[in-house]
């Protein structure tokens, strides 16, 4: 039920910023259209009902200010350095990336944020042994803690937060 | 006041995707290989884009225009950012991918390569 109405109501709620109206026949479709298609979807989206609180939601909310602003800003400034200084100083190196969290969309979130920050790009994932394998331009470590340390320490201790 | 604040922040938020969309092509040029050029093009997918439609969707809530035009490229702007943003790592990670795997674009230079050793290929 709670499943139901939580996804049901986010996908109403792109809705109605997408169409920028608040008017009861619009609000009325953005609904049903929302109820039916997380009947239909909301299993896949959601594995675990007993995850969804609101505690889960504003980690995300501070997740989002804190890459937006500081963590894209720190990996934007270093590669725009790079591209435009005579002497870039590339280390590039494909470098093996351990993870510890368990569900799918940890590890998603983990790999997308990694790939969003310039520099570092997720070439290949080991589901088996728990390893991103992640193109680095200037490499620092090339293996376990202390190449996690350099790619994805910080955006794996808010995915456990937000989805583990 | 907060129509000024909002304006300044969106046109500011603009200037600066469109300065980064630059450096981000300038980027394509410089670098001379795929996975380099990977960097530059996150450069102007998220700098350049994903900045330059937030500040379109601030701008415009500032903006003396009817409400409904307003909040409706207010909204277009605010998903477009968000499936830029959930979208483009994906494209990026099957790109990296299959040129990794196909070997089409060799990732050189490279002073390690940690894949080949594991042996995935």
């Amino acid at each position: 039920m709670k499943r139901l109405l939580v996804v049901g109501l986010s996908i109403a709620l792109v809705y109605l910023v997408y169409t920028g109206t608040l008017s009861v026949v619009e609000v009325l479709i953005a609904v049903g259209i929302g109820l039916a298609l997380s009947r239909v979807i909301g299993v896949d989206l959601v594995k675990d009902e007993s995850k969804l609180s609101v505690r889960r939601f504003f980690e995300a909310v501070k997740y989002a200010l804190k890459y937006f602003t500081v963590i894209e800003y720190l990996a934007h400034y270093s590669v725009v350095k790079a591209i435009l200084s005579r002497d870039p100083g590339l280390k590039p190196a494909i470098v093996e990336v351990p993870y510890y969290v368990n569900s799918e969309i940890a590890v998603v979130t983990i790999a997308n944020s990694i790939t969003n920050t310039p520099g570092t790009v997720v070439v290949d994932v080991d589901e088996k042994r728990k390893k991103f394998y992640v193109h680095w331009i200037f490499a620092e470590a090339f293996e376990g803690e202390e190449a996690r340390r350099g790619v994805s320490a910080e955006f794996e201790e808010w995915a456990k937060k937000i989805f583990d | 006041m907060i129509d000024v604040l909002l304006f300044v922040l969106g046109s500011s938020l603009m200037v600066l995707s469109a300065v980064l969309s630059l450096i981000g092509a300038v980027g394509f040029l410089r670098f001379r290989n795929f996975f380099l050029r990977l960097h530059s093009a996150t450069v102007g997918s998220i700098g350049g884009g994903v900045y330059g439609l937030v500040g379109l969707a601030l701008l415009t809530l500032s903006l003396d225009v009817p409400g409904y035009l307003k909040y409706y490229i207010f909204g277009v702007a605010i998903v477009s950012a968000a499936l830029v943003v959930f979208a483009s790592p994906t494209g990026s990670h099957i790109l990296s991918r299959a040129a990794y795997r196909s070997g089409e674009a060799a990732p050189r230079p490279l002073i390690r390569d940690k894949l080949k050793e594991a042996g995935l290929e």
